[in-house]
């Protein structure tokens, strides 16, 4: 979660009025963002069993489906998909 | 008038045919809704993370004075006659009134819960607060300094735009996914129209006669007629469109992807995306500067103001995919929100899964 002012506190706030659960993590200023070239939110990085970045974006729900399609069935999955 | 836009034979040429981004002004965090004086060529900015508006100076393009208000301000208006600025606090449920050339406070008038989005009619003298949580929206008599009636509204009232030939206005529902419609005049509520998921802004084009709504959660900007209340069309944008803006004549609006960190300019005559502007972090909203035709945007992820010279042209090709994609991706080491414990990419070594980068700005 990338904030900017009280992280802690409105993260937590965030997450209980839209009920959001599993890991959260603190990206306070951004900079783990920035390092990704991530521009802004929301954004999904989907992350392979070797640590490699397949996907970044896809937030609508079709593309989030079909992108995690593609990376559950492996290598095959990306072929030339940007 | 408006400034004309260039054409073919204008005398631009060759590399100045394109866009220019001429500045980023650090104005305070979060920065959301801007407000121009064309007169006095300032731009206000609300700063939601900063509790404070901040005044920039369009020539020197350097911040001016910032004035506290209420719990983060999103909305923001200027109204010429009074050169009073109105802010929605809006976790202070209140509207906060400076004065234009100072920032000086005047006062603040109660409004409903969460205030989120502010409509202005400058003939009836009246504002319009959108109240997300109260789902209602606030008529204040922008004169009197007070509130005159309630409208009910939909689930996640906030951003209001105003048909100023036909005295109504549009409320956009995000929960609802709905306008409600309402009469500007006698303020009776007429009519709800179902837009897409999420509609984060609307904003009314007098040139055109349109009405356009951003739907935030589908990444996408409809517009309907203002004449009937029929949607006309649809442009599928980037992710997370929250702001909009439309030039003077209609021609070209401009829409704030905050997930990309992108405006991307809509030809509406043509019905397509015509290009896309690199800006800050997490783009919020925009205007265009009626002096000059130059979009400014305010990033909520950077704490800036982007000012772009003639937005409409285009300018350099984004890369065709992320940089990311097919690359190791760096090691993080982040403290867990509930437990303070630092996290790791090792944790998830060998393991496919997906980030979800988000922010409560």
């Amino acid at each position: 979660m990338w904030e900017s002012r009280d992280a802690g506190r409105e993260a937590r706030h965030f997450a209980e009025v839209w009920n959001i659960r599993g890991t959260i993590l603190l990206d306070e200023t951004g900079a783990y963002a920035a390092r990704l070239g991530i521009r802004g939110v929301p954004t999904n990085v989907l992350v392979d069993e070797h640590g490699v970045v397949r996907a970044v974006g896809v937030t609508a729900p079709a593309d989030l489906d079909a992108a995690v399609d593609r990376l559950l069935a492996g290598p095959r999955g990306f072929g030339t998909a940007p | 008038m408006g400034p004309v836009e260039p054409t073919a034979d204008d005398g631009y040429g060759g590399f100045d045919r394109a866009h220019r981004v001429l500045a980023h002004v650090r104005v305070g965090m979060g920065p959301e809704a801007i407000a121009v004086d064309v007169r006095r060529r300032r731009a206000f900015v609300a700063c939601s993370r900063s509790d404070a508006v901040t005044a920039v100076d369009l020539v020197r393009m350097t911040p001016l004075w910032r004035a506290r208000v209420g719990r983060e301000p999103i909305p923001l208006i200027f109204d010429a006659p009074t050169g009073r600025l109105f802010t929605a606090d809006a976790r202070s449920d209140t509207i906060s009134v400076l004065d234009a050339a100072t920032g000086e406070p005047i006062t603040r008038i109660a409004v409903g819960a969460y205030p989120a989005g502010l409509g202005y009619h400058p003939r009836l003298r009246r504002i319009f607060s959108g109240d997300t949580a109260g789902s209602t929206v606030t008529v204040v008599d922008v004169d009197r300094l007070e509130p005159i009636a309630a409208i009910p509204a939909g689930l996640g009232a906030g951003s209001i735009a105003i048909d100023l030939r036909r005295d109504r206005g549009y409320c956009a529902n995000f929960m609802a996914a709905s306008l409600t419609v309402f009469d500007a005049a006698t303020l009776r509520p007429l009519d709800r129209i179902a837009v897409g998921r999420g509609p984060c802004k609307t904003v009314a084009d007098p040139a055109t006669d349109r009405l356009y709504v951003a739907n935030s959660l589908e990444n996408t900007v409809l517009w309907l007629s203002l004449a009937d209340g029929r949607i006309g069309g649809r442009f599928t944008v980037e992710r997370a469109p929250v702001g909009v803006a439309v030039s003077r004549d209609g021609h070209h609006v401009y829409v704030c992807n905050r997930g990309a960190g992108t405006v991307s300019v809509l030809d509406a005559r043509a019905g397509a995306e015509s290009h896309r502007i690199r800006v800050g972090y997490g783009p919020g909203d925009c205007v265009v500067d009626p002096a000059t035709g130059r979009l400014l945007v305010s990033n909520a992820g950077s704490g800036s103001l982007t000012v772009v010279d003639r937005p409409w042209l285009p300018g350099p090709e984004p890369p065709a995919r992320h940089p990311a994609v097919g690359r190791p991706l760096p090691g993080f080491a982040l403290p867990d929100l509930h437990t303070g414990r630092i996290r790791t990419t090792r944790e998830w070594a060998e393991k496919k899964y997906v980030i979800n980068f988000f922010a409560s700005w």
